[in-house]
């Protein structure tokens, strides 16, 4: 049997590969952009301080006080439960069940956006914070005093987040893969998983705590936090303010494991994007080795995915080390470790550019679905009409290729001159002499044309 | 703003690498040799028709044995607004989806069915045996 190329089940459409002189244009731009940036380089950090400023009182009672995170909770559980629901008991076509949609798309694709323009969104929404943290008033209230948690151990820091990222990844990429031979992701498989991934974590809130789990592993809670820590909006013991965008970044990455949580989500997006084309050839080989060795086709095909999910991952990291690696040869740097570290977030604006290149159009296109016919019909039964949307449909035309190609380089250049813009920052605070700043940045520099460079080059042979 | 001489250098040099693209992009599309492409008629078409074939061009077809395409799922290139003209024979009944313009067509088991339409969408769809879920063809639709 011929081996045929992955396809999301969701997916009726795939964007065409951009073309050879968009591509040389893109890194073109990225490299003239990032000399222009060193030479018109700031010597005093910009960004290190978030300048909080309150906004008034009444408006951040309203965004957080108690009867809005009762509401915000609430929706979130519901939302959670119509999706389980809908998993379980919908129709398992993927494209006409509003749990995969919900899942893999509105709130995975269309969170990260909101949440580096607003800050984290996600948080008061967040259904399993909103019940951990119901349960707990409860217990409070009966017991008469507050629950007693462990410690958090201080060494796990933000690893659990990693593993969870990188299992709700593989589960849609590379368990969910359509074959031909395969549907993909079922609806069904998308509820269990979900109700496992509520059992585990309202336990872990119970042993550790709902904030400290939230800040540290809670998949979803550090994923879109991440994302959130370069908005414009935070709160401050109680009270809604807003900061300068990216400032409040520079402090996300000192919980162990963050620099990994960046990393996998590069890493997965970039997966995703070279299966497609860049590592086809590769997973073939693979694939076609283990058949040979005795596998079947679909375990065969998991294996080889996961081989190259991970090695996608861990080439990311290797990538980020050697830059690390090479600033910390400048004179005056401080420790490797600090290093790491220090300029993990720097690379959040190039995951996000990563996540909108690849998925822009599918966003795009799903969102008109989750608000037509998934939104009226969510179990795909054909009859049901809630809201009077379900005649409604996805117009493919809204966006021409033309208009996709832009987004993706534009989104990519964009990141990058914002990661540049964070690293430099950074090395300005790290070092004190302006020039030995400036040198140690032309590593990081490197680090984040190649990634660039690289996004667009997965992009020019996607499909292609 | 002091311009350093590396800076300007680089920018050259890129600035040099861009101007190169650019005078080469002639090979944008149609790299895929096996795909002929249709003059787009003058008048818009009807849209799917299995009835009324256009006269003159050929049709492209697939060719479907127990179920799987025979060979590689073949990729189907056409310019937008292009009319695409589609024969799948097939030796097993199934229903013909073509993803995207969301088009379907049942074909007869041992027998052969025909698509008809304007290609306006741009991108890469599949085309499947929609009860079988197996993919047959690739349709893409350049700008």
């Amino acid at each position: 049997m011929s081996f045929l190329p992955y396809a999301h089940a969701l997916v009726s459409r795939q964007d065409l590969p951009i073309p050879a002189w968009l591509f040389a244009w893109g890194a073109s731009i990225v490299l003239i952009v990032s000399f222009f940036a060193l030479s018109v380089a700031w010597r005093e950090p910009r960004f290190e301080r978030q300048r909080w400023r309150p906004l008034q009182p009444w408006l951040s009672r309203l965004a957080l006080g108690l009867p809005t995170q009762v509401v915000c909770g609430a929706i979130g559980v519901f939302l959670l439960g119509v999706a389980v629901y809908a998993g379980l008991r919908g129709t398992e076509a993927p494209d006409r069940n509003f749990a995969l949609t919900f899942v893999f798309v509105t709130v995975w694709l269309g969170l990260p956006l909101f949440s580096i323009l607003l800050g984290d969104v996600f948080r008061p929404f967040n259904p399993w914070r909103a019940v951990g943290r119901a349960v707990g008033g409860m217990f409070t209230a009966l017991a008469g005093q507050r629950p007693v948690h462990l410690a958090y151990p201080e060494a796990l820091g933000r690893w659990p987040a990693v593993i969870g990222l990188l299992g709700f990844v593989w589960l849609e990429v590379v368990y969910g893969a359509s074959s031909g031979v395969a549907v993909g992701l079922s609806p069904h498989t998308t509820a269990i998983a979900a109700l496992i991934y509520t059992v585990y974590t309202l336990a872990m809130m119970a042993v550790f705590g709902v904030e400290e789990w939230c800040d540290r592993g809670e998949t979803f809670s550090v994923y879109f936090g991440m994302f959130g820590r370069l908005g414009a909006f935070g709160s401050e013991e109680g009270r809604l303010g807003v900061r300068r965008p990216l400032s409040a970044a520079t402090g996300w990455a000192t919980v162990p494991g963050s620099a990994a949580v960046v990393i996998a989500s590069i890493g997965t997006t970039t997966f995703d994007g070279a299966q497609e084309g860049a590592f086809q050839g590769g997973i073939e080989q693979v694939w076609e080795w283990l058949l040979d060795i005795g596998f079947g086709n679909v375990a065969a095909q998991r294996i080889s995915g996961t081989i190259f999910m991970l090695l996608c991952v861990a080439g990311i990291g290797l990538v980020y080390l050697i830059g690390v690696r090479g600033m910390a040869s400048v004179t005056g740097a401080p420790s490797l470790e600090k290093l790491r570290w220090g300029f993990a977030h720097t690379l959040i604006p190039i995951a996000f550019a990563y996540l909108a290149a690849h998925y822009f159009s599918l966003f795009v296109f799903q969102e008109q679905a989750q608000f037509t016919y998934l939104l009226s019909d969510p179990l795909g039964t054909g009859t049901t009409d809630l809201f009077g949307t379900a005649s409604g449909g996805i117009d493919y035309r809204v966006l021409s290729a033309n208009a996709i190609w832009y987004v993706q380089v534009g989104v990519l250049v964009v990141g990058h001159v914002t990661g540049l813009t964070l690293a430099h920052d950074r090395a300005t605070a790290y070092w004190g002499d302006y020039r030995q700043a400036a040198r140690s940045q032309y590593w990081m520099l490197a680090v984040m044309v190649a990634f660039t460079c690289f996004g667009l080059y997965l992009l020019s042979v996607a499909n292609a | 703003m002091r311009i350093r001489p590396i800076c300007a250098l680089a920018a050259t040099a890129a600035t040099a690498v861009a101007l190169a693209a650019c005078g080469g992009d002639d090979d944008t599309s149609n790299g895929d040799t096996t795909a002929a492409q249709e003059t787009a008629p003058s008048s818009r078409t009807e849209q799917e028709s299995g009835k009324t074939t256009p006269a003159g061009p050929k049709p492209k077809t697939i060719v479907v044995r127990g179920g799987e395409p025979v060979g590689d799922p073949p990729e189907l290139e056409y310019d937008v607004g292009n009319l695409v003209y589609l024969s799948v024979h097939s030796d097993v009944a199934d229903e013909v989806h073509v993803h995207g313009y969301d088009l379907s067509r049942e074909v007869p088991a041992g027998g052969s069915v025909s698509l008809s339409f304007t290609a306006d969408i741009e991108g890469i769809f599949e085309i499947e045996l929609e009860r079988r879920g197996v993919e047959i063809g690739e349709l893409r639709v350049n700008p």
